[in-house]
């Protein structure tokens, strides 16, 4: 509600005092975090601190942090979208299809893949934003439809032989320079971008508007539907962008188990980073953190040499905590108000 | 949950109608399987035999339908292929009763959930159908014969000695297994480890991790373990995903030759890896061979043959092929152990 009237604000009152500030407490708290965990990880495990452990990591965080971007979009808008897997599944495949049966450069495979992920997103986005349905219905409903897509492509077998072209986003030694692995300087550049976006576009705060109140931001004359449609776009662009990385880590064969279950660990990473599940408020940078955080919890269970099934405890307890704290926040700003 | 129902549903009918349509020409035999002893190919014209395997589409089950398809080609019967779209009990239970329905003369199925699977193939026998269970078993149920790929003893010690002969016999290594509650993979570690901790006292287990159906997330764990453990030279991949996951993990962190890895992986997915060196052997079962065998069992069934009598079977992947009256299990043979010289023969 603050920010539509925020973004209604007269033009002589000063952009500082609009703006957040530029670190909010949630992205503190979970660098604090962080730092905790990794000096703790690093005296009780031999290697986690060592360029071989936190490279993979950082490589396996990326798909997850640039998909996140699109995703915080989308929250930001008080939607979602859960069909990340299927779309994820149609880019890979028939990218890895190509990748296998043509020469193509890896410009042009990045480059269809990208286009196919923002065909997916752009039918999301009018359908969500024209038919005036729940997002979570109808990206549950595109979903199903993307999977049946994938698996038309698959056609009962993996694909098998893919080439190496995609190796510039791997995990090997051609997919980092000095030590900083592509795709993760990839999902960091995006982060950047959208951090300015967010920040000081109009059409970057157009969309906290319509997250706080769409009514009010139409009143406002936000032009809310082709704002949505964008936003879903973006998503499955960036969808698109993560299937050549998730191609690229993964082994010379590709199953229908590709892009399995990444749509929870986009949400997870989104709201551990502070994003409203109710829309109006959220960043970037914090989901940037939720999914290293995810990932290091993870990472560092296997490390530990404790059972796997702990990591999905802790992950569960950070979910709870970061939308509890959520609800607080907005409880306590609503009976202010 | 409303919507997956529906589509259960809706597939449940598609499938009810595609086998009344297939029935129609079968429903009329009745004498066939009531042939005593008829030696095979005479009686066979009419003889129905049904496949359910547990999810349809994933070609380790296509594999099993073409092994199937060939078996009914050479002894001359009609070969059914009907499985669910989603590892799923209750569609599968769906067209295991449409199967019923039909009237097939022989049901195989590989249940998703043996102990719910049990009554339903009590319904079939009742009706006159002689039931069968092929590459997982229903226990406690009446199937009359189990066509069993491997043995759970086979494999786990095909894959400790492929493993350990990589090690030099001795040294530490992890496994990254796939779904917690596996109960085939989980007999299968546990005879890895007794069966390491008896013949190869040098070498230990380090840790045991799952990283469900998700290759990257393997390859990841892997990545994980060689970190936490920098004198570990051995990773298992114990399902069709993380056989190849552990291998990518070690070709990425550049350590071929240093960590050993053996796996349960398909052998097109294997190839690459087997002729790098990061795979020192995958460990699975000729899957179309297991599909033939099943084919040829059901024949047996429907007249009254002899499941001991193995001398038809001809080919050269069906030469170690057992009978075990008392367990009523018909084993394929010692599990195959793919390398980089064999691995391209296979198309799956």
């Amino acid at each position: 509600m603050t920010t539509a009237t925020e973004a209604r604000a007269p033009q002589s009152v000063s952009m500082r005092r609009i703006l957040p500030p530029i670190v909010t407490g949630q992205e503190v708290v979970l660098l604090v975090v962080l730092a905790v965990l990794w000096v703790l990880l690093g005296l009780f495990t031999p290697a986690f601190l060592t360029p071989g452990s936190i490279g993979p990591l950082l490589v396996q965080v990326a798909p997850i942090a640039l998909i996140g971007v699109g995703m915080t979009f989308v929250i930001i808008t008080a939607g979602i979208d859960v069909s990340v897997a299927g779309m994820i599944m149609v880019s890979a495949v028939v990218t890895a299809r190509v990748l296998v049966s043509y020469d193509v450069p890896a410009i042009a495979a990045v480059a269809l893949a990208i286009v196919i992920g923002a065909a997916l997103g752009a039918l999301n986005g009018v359908l969500i934003a024209y038919g005036r349905v729940h997002p979570i219905i109808i990206t549950f409903g595109t979903a199903n439809l993307f999977l049946w897509l994938g698996l038309r492509v698959f056609n009962s077998s993996t694909v098998n032989g893919i080439p190496s072209t995609l190796e510039f986003f791997g995990r090997g030694a051609a997919g980092s320079t000095l030590g900083v692995p592509h795709s993760f300087a990839i999902a960091v550049l995006a982060v950047a971008v959208a951090w300015w976006f967010l920040r000081y576009a109009k059409a970057g705060r157009n969309l906290y508007a319509i997250g706080g109140n769409q009514n009010a931001a139409r009143l406002a004359g936000i032009k809310v539907q082709p704002r949505l449609v964008w936003v879903y776009l973006i998503t499955g662009a960036l969808a698109g962008l993560a299937a050549c990385m998730v191609i690229a880590t993964g082994t010379s064969t590709l199953d229908q188990s590709v892009g399995s279950g990444k749509e929870l660990q986009v949400i997870a990473a989104v709201v551990i980073g502070g994003t409203s599940i109710l829309g109006g408020r959220g960043s970037v940078v914090g989901t940037l953190l939720g999914a290293i955080l995810v990932q290091t919890v993870v990472s560092g269970v296997t490390q530990l040499g404790w059972p796997t099934q702990l990591g999905f405890l802790f992950v569960g307890i950070f979910i709870l905590i970061a939308v509890g704290t959520d609800l607080i926040r907005e409880r306590a700003r609503r009976s202010r108000a | 949950m409303k919507i997956s129902r529906k589509i259960a549903g809706a597939l449940a009918l598609s499938a009810a109608a595609a086998v009344v349509l297939a029935g129609c020409t079968s429903r009329n035999d009745t004498g066939s399987s009531a042939a005593p002893g008829a030696s095979e190919g005479a009686s066979t014209e009419d003889l129905t035999i049904a496949f359910v395997p547990k999810l349809q589409g994933i070609p380790y089950f296509e594999a099993m339908n073409t092994g199937g398809q060939q078996a009914a080609e050479e002894l001359g019967f009609e070969w059914l292929y009907q499985g669910p779209t989603t590892a799923d009990a209750a569609a599968q239970a769906d067209i295991v009763r449409s199967f019923i329905q039909q009237g097939v003369d022989v049901l195989f199925v590989a249940p998703n959930d043996p102990n719910s699977m049990a009554p339903l193939l009590e319904e079939a026998q009742a009706a006159g159908i002689h039931v069968a269970t092929t590459d997982t078993d229903a226990p406690d149920s009446v199937r009359e014969v189990f066509v069993n790929q491997a043995s759970v003893e086979g494999i786990g010690q095909a894959l400790t000695d492929t493993l350990l002969e990589a090690m030099g016999g001795s040294g530490k290594y992890a496994i990254v297994s796939c779904g917690e509650t596996a109960a085939n993979l989980n007999a299968w570690i546990e005879v890895q480890e007794a069966y390491t901790a008896s013949e190869y006292p040098d070498a230990e287990i380090v840790d045991i991790v799952y990283a469900g159906e998700d290759q990257a997330m393997a390859t990841q764990m892997a990545t994980d373990l060689m970190n936490s453990h920098p004198d570990l030279t051995g990773l298992v991949g114990e399902c069709t995903s993380s056989a190849p996951g552990v291998a990518q993990a070690v070709q990425d962190a550049n350590r071929i030759g240093e960590v050993f890895t053996v796996g349960l992986g398909t052998p097109q997915s294997m190839l690459p890896y087997l002729e790098s060196g990061a795979s020192s052997g995958s460990i699975l079962w000729d899957v179309e061979a297991l599909g033939y065998l099943t084919g040829w069992a059901g024949v047996q069934l429907a007249n009254d043959g002899d499941l001991g009598d193995t001398s038809s079977l001809t080919d050269e992947s069906l030469a170690d092929v057992e009978y075990d009256e008392a367990s009523g299990v018909l084993l394929l043979g010692p599990p195959t152990v793919f390398t980089a010289e064999n691995a391209g023969d296979y198309d799956y």
